[in-house]
């Protein structure tokens, strides 16, 4: 029974979301709600965006091998939560995006985000920190070759990214806080979280131009070695 | 009923020159208890993989195997999956999911079959494998011979008509490993389920087995009923080597008739055949003035404030140039006693003196440079690089005790168990210790390169290094210790020579020696045995 | 024996998301106050003493919430006083206590949730969802504890070959990445062998059944029920209050209608907490019998 609800939930979610919920989100958000309403529109666009990325990936046939490198680096990521001061997220997301595929990366950003939050506390903000990762990591993926060849662009993307990730974090502070977006919170929020963001992008820069090649070759004799 | 049968199967491997599996034909009946043998890289597992389409390799192959009278690569996915059961060696990797209720459920998850009748299907099985208490359990939380135990169910959960196993007990301790191959010998009794099974610790599984296929380098050396195909390895070091303890004795000693398998079988054939005048060899001197090399004084360790201690008062110490094996059940704190001498640990009380001089008074990582090194139970913590050439330049190793050059271009992660036993311990060995510690240095590696780890030890010790081994292996322990000793509870027990030690154990002991009690004394190994019966000769009412 | 965590987790999601979602999409400061309430009440029922370093901790982001609007936001037109040639006015104060309330009502409330929601019962409803990312977080909770295990392993390893130090900063970073390597590896080359075992048991295969140990009982229909009726009555009998905030804080005037509203949420809002306390009572009854 629960079967056939499943099955039916899917499709539903599958058709509506893509040509029906976010157009109508947006356009409603954009229309109808005035200002206090951004964060919800932000908000569900945060979770209809995934839930669309969960379909679409529901529907291809992902082998065994992919799946477990998948799991593999996300169970990475939150286990490099836990180093102090040092927080390869964003970086393994890159990693796993340029060598494996952006889709990839955007998983396993989402799901890192999701997982660790176990630790962490999760709260409202997840579903916000998973859309950020994963971001990151599905922009990664559209420069996947640049990316590879040159360590500078990498490690400054890597930076880039550790700043986005904070700023899409700053904007989700404000809006909760504030129901609307505040500038001026917003620049307090982001004067407040630099210590952190710092942290990112030093971490990010850091471990991108250390890791990034012995990672990548590693990655890229499993795929050779297994054919995935 | 034939159930299995491969026809002149041949494969070889992408950009190799040798073939892994040459003409190999043999054929199984339904409900038979077939045990793989050989050497590492006599294709053993190639041969299995090939048995299961899903994991065939990929290589130029010819001939062909039937499964249920249906060459395997046209049996249909869903009938391919479930109809032969694959249980591997590490018990580890092969669990996918974090619960024990959701890995059982798996294979059933994959097979699309309706959630309630899943429901069933695990509730069964649990009960038949008596591990209902863990099934809410977390997977990590299982022991090593509960995880593979949890690989058997979730594979019988599927209901298999053939279960084949690639050395499911190399990575167990002995007592875990002898229940796991009574669970598969009750499988195969109970349910008439056709067993294959390969395995480097033949003592137990020879003795059950319907048939025993051998392999030598990729070709079928015998296959037929055990008591015939055993016979027959006289000129076979290789194959004999791993063989049961009294097979080993039978050809030591050219023995005539029936060849026994057992521990059981073996005593009768010594004393219906042979007497016992002489019944102890020649005791070895022990020498008088010894060094001590390391020393436990009253060590007490705990792992966490309100658990029981690990080490218990543990005195104990280890004299310069010798092999010392410490034996012990599991959790018996042996490990971490080892860990605690190579200051990976702090004891919360207690004193350790390495050379006679306090660890702590190694300062700046001087215990780690030409004074000691560990070579940890996991190998492949040891290993970073691409290349075990990379492995040992990164340490800065110079010439080998032992040669491994054939290995030096591969990846670390492409050798085998006991290759990367190899691999590791030259890399550990680069700091030039003088106190080599190791942790179950024979766990999965087969009796070919137990011998040779044995013998590297032996010379090790001949150029003046102190080594202290932990190990379940009692075999292993006669064939090179020159003193074991038992941990219990977080302490030694008792010390004494190889010879003295396994003589005063009556269940903690070798095969050799169990066969020969009673009858000889002070027996340990096969060698020592058929020395003995040499000197002894025949019966004369024989 | 039924306790809320109990129920079947898509059950405790629909009435969680209800609750919440209430409270932040409402701008009103009496919802706000009886869903705080109902997320206290319902942590303490739950934990009695227990896990209470969230009384300490709430306060204090209580407070600053709370003071952080007033101070940012100059809107408003009873000024208290003036900082820094900025006004500080009454009304940003009681907006930024409102938003204070329903930050912390929030804050409580997922604490509660994610209590109830372990790993388990989240892989259900994502399950529901997606199947297959389901089976990528069940690997990876799998994973965690074992990279765990296996990094201390790899230090102990290491350390012992003398490769690995944390003297000063640039030792353990270099050490840490060292291990870190050493771990992708391991974790890289072992993960085949796990994917080996998916293939033989034959995952890939087509569609997968989706097994869990959570079945739907009457009660957890119940809840959904009474959680999305309760949710759209709140909506429709509270629609029409509207509390100004700037530049005069104003109360709305309300009637039956809307106080009949806040009645359903509060009802709403403590239905855990009746569930918990009733299943107390029964136990008491029962164990009074033996």
């Amino acid at each position: 029974m629960l079967l056939i609800e499943n099955k039916r939930l899917r499709q539903t979610i599958k058709t509506a979301v893509p040509f029906v919920l976010i157009p109508v989100t947006v356009l409603l958000g954009a229309l109808v709600f005035d200002k206090k309403m951004h964060m919800y529109v932000s908000l569900v666009t945060a979770v209809l965006s995934l839930l669309l990325f969960a379909s679409g990936y529901e529907k291809k046939p992902v082998g065994s091998r992919r799946m477990v490198i998948t799991a593999v680096m996300t169970a990475l990521c939150v286990a490099g939560r836990f180093i102090p001061f040092f927080k390869p997220v964003t970086a393994i997301t890159i990693i796993t995006a340029i060598y494996i595929g952006g889709e990839s990366g955007f998983l396993v950003g989402a799901m890192a985000a999701l997982l660790s939050n176990f630790y962490f506390g999760q709260g409202p903000w997840t579903p916000f920190q998973m859309f950020a990762w994963g971001i990151m990591g599905l922009i990664a993926g559209f420069m996947a070759e640049p990316l590879k060849k040159n360590k500078a662009f990498l490690a400054v993307y890597g930076v880039i990214a550790g700043v986005g990730y904070s700023m899409i974090m700053d904007v989700w502070t404000v809006m909760w806080y504030d129901d609307g977006f505040n500038g001026g919170l917003y620049l307090t929020a982001l004067a407040t979280a630099l210590p952190h963001t710092l942290m990112y992008a030093v971490s990010n820069f850091v471990f991108l131009w250390f890791m990034a090649k012995p990672f990548g070759e590693k990655l890229e004799r499993i795929k050779i070695k297994y054919g995935v | 009923m034939e159930i299995l049968k491969v026809e002149n199967l041949s494969f070889t491997y992408p950009l190799m020159t040798s073939p892994a599996l040459s003409d190999v034909s043999f054929s199984a009946e339904k409900g038979e208890f077939i045990a793989v043998c050989g050497a590492t890289g006599s294709g053993k597992s190639t041969l299995l993989r090939m048995l299961k389409n899903e994991l065939a390799p990929v290589g130029e192959r010819s001939g062909e195997i039937y499964i249920d009278g249906v060459a395997v690569n046209e049996l249909g996915a869903k009938k391919s999956a479930a109809f032969t059961g694959y249980v591997m060696q590490n018990p580890e990797h092969q669990i996918v999911t974090d619960t024990v209720w959701h890995e059982l459920a798996f294979g059933l998850e994959n097979m699309n079959i309706p959630p309630e009748k899943i429901a069933g299907r695990i509730a069964e099985i649990s009960a038949y494998f008596g591990i209902e208490q863990l099934y809410l359990k977390s997977t990590h939380e299982l022991s090593g011979g509960q995880k593979q135990l949890l690989n058997l169910a979730a594979v019988m959960v599927m209901n298999p008509d053939i279960l084949v196993l690639d050395e499911p007990t190399a990575q167990l301790d002995p007592i875990a490993a002898s229940e796991f191959i009574s669970t598969v010998k009750k499988l195969n009794r109970e349910l008439g389920l056709t067993v294959i099974i390969s395995e480097h610790r033949l003592e137990e599984v020879i003795p059950v087995c319907d048939r025993v296929l051998m392999l030598e380098k990729g070709s079928v050396y015998a296959y037929g009923k055990p008591q015939s195909t055993v016979s027959d390895l006289k000129n076979k070091p290789s194959l004999l080597r791993s063989m049961p303890a009294a097979v080993r004795l039978f050809h030591a000693v050219n023995g005539q008739g029936e060849c026994p398998l057992d521990v059981c079988h073996g005593r009768a054939f010594i004393q219906s055949a042979f007497s016992n005048k002489i019944r102890t060899l020649p005791l070895e001197k022990k020498t008088a003035v010894r060094e001590k090399a390391l020393e436990f004084k009253n060590v007490m360790f705990r792992y966490e404030r309100d658990v029981p201690d690990v080490l218990n008062g543990l005195t104990f110490t280890a004299y310069k140039n010798e092999i010392c094996c410490i034996l012990g059940g599991n959790g018996s704190g042996k490990s971490t006693a080892l860990s605690a001498a190579a200051a990976l640990i702090k004891p919360y009380s207690g004193e350790i003196r390495i050379f006679g001089k306090k660890l702590k008074e190694y300062k700046n990582q001087s215990l780690y440079r030409e004074c000691l090194a560990l070579l940890p139970q996991d190998v492949q913590t040891v290993f970073l690089r691409n290349t075990v050439r990379e492995e040992l330049a990164d340490v800065g190793a110079g010439e080998l005790p032992f040669e491994i050059n054939h290995l030096l271009d591969k990846h670390p992660y492409d050798l085998s168990g006991g290759e990367q036993q190899l691999a590791a311990l030259a890399k550990v060995l680069a700091s030039k210790p003088k106190l080599l510690l190791l942790d179950e240095p024979t766990k999965g590696i087969d009796a070919e390169t137990k011998h040779t780890v044995a013998e590297i030890l032996k010379r090790l010790k001949q150029s003046g290094v102190t080594i202290i081994i932990v190990t379940h292996d009692t075999e292993f322990a006669c064939e090179c210790a020159d003193r074991c000793a038992m941990f219990f509870r977080g302490n030694i027990v008792s010390s004494d020579t190889p010879r003295n030690f396994f003589a005063a154990n009556n269940f903690y002991t070798t095969a050799a020696s169990r066969m020969t009690r009673g009858f000889y004394d002070n027996v340990t190994t096969v060698d020592e045995a058929a020395e003995l019966i040499e000197t002894n000769g025949t019966r004369e009412d024989a | 024996m039924r306790t809320f965590a109990d129920f079947n987790p898509i059950a405790v999601t629909v009435w969680f998301l209800a609750v919440t979602g209430l409270a932040m999409f409402s701008s009103d400061p009496v919802i706000y106050v009886i869903a705080l309430t109902g997320a206290v009440l319902l942590y303490v029922v739950r934990n009695g003493r227990k896990h209470h370093g969230i009384h300490l901790f709430a306060p204090v982001i209580f407070l600053i919430t709370a003071l952080i609007n007033p101070l940012v936001s100059h809107n408003g037109g009873t000024v208290l006083f003036v900082m820094n040639n900025n006004p500080v006015t009454l009304e940003a104060l009681i907006y930024g206590v409102c938003t204070a309330v329903m930050i912390t009502a929030i804050l409580y409330l997922f604490k509660s949730y994610s209590q109830i929601m372990t790993s388990d019962r989240l892989l259900y409803v994502f399950g529901m969802f997606s199947p297959k990312l389901a089976l990528i977080f069940s690997m990876s909770l799998r994973y965690v504890p074992l990279f765990g295990r296996q990094a201390k392993k790899i230090t102990a390893s290491q350390t012992a070959m003398g490769l690995y130090k944390d003297d000063n900063i640039a030792d353990s970073f270099r050490g840490g990445m060292r291990i870190f390597s050493v771990l992708i590896t391991w974790a890289l080359e072992n993960g085949i062998i796990t994917a080996d075992s998916m293939t033989a048991r034959g995952y890939g295969i087509g569609r997968r059944s989706h097994f869990s140990l959570f079945i739907f009982r009457t009660a957890d229909v119940l809840l959904i029920c009474l959680s999305v009726i309760f949710s759209v009555l709140t909506v429709y009998l509270t629609w029409d209050i509207e509390f100004v905030f700037y530049p005069y804080f104003k109360i709305p005037d309300a009637g039956i209608k809307n106080a009949v509203g806040y009645a359903v949420y509060g009802l709403m809002a403590v239905m855990p907490v009746f569930i918990e306390i009733r299943e107390v009572v029964k136990w008491r009854y029962l164990r009074s019998k033996i």
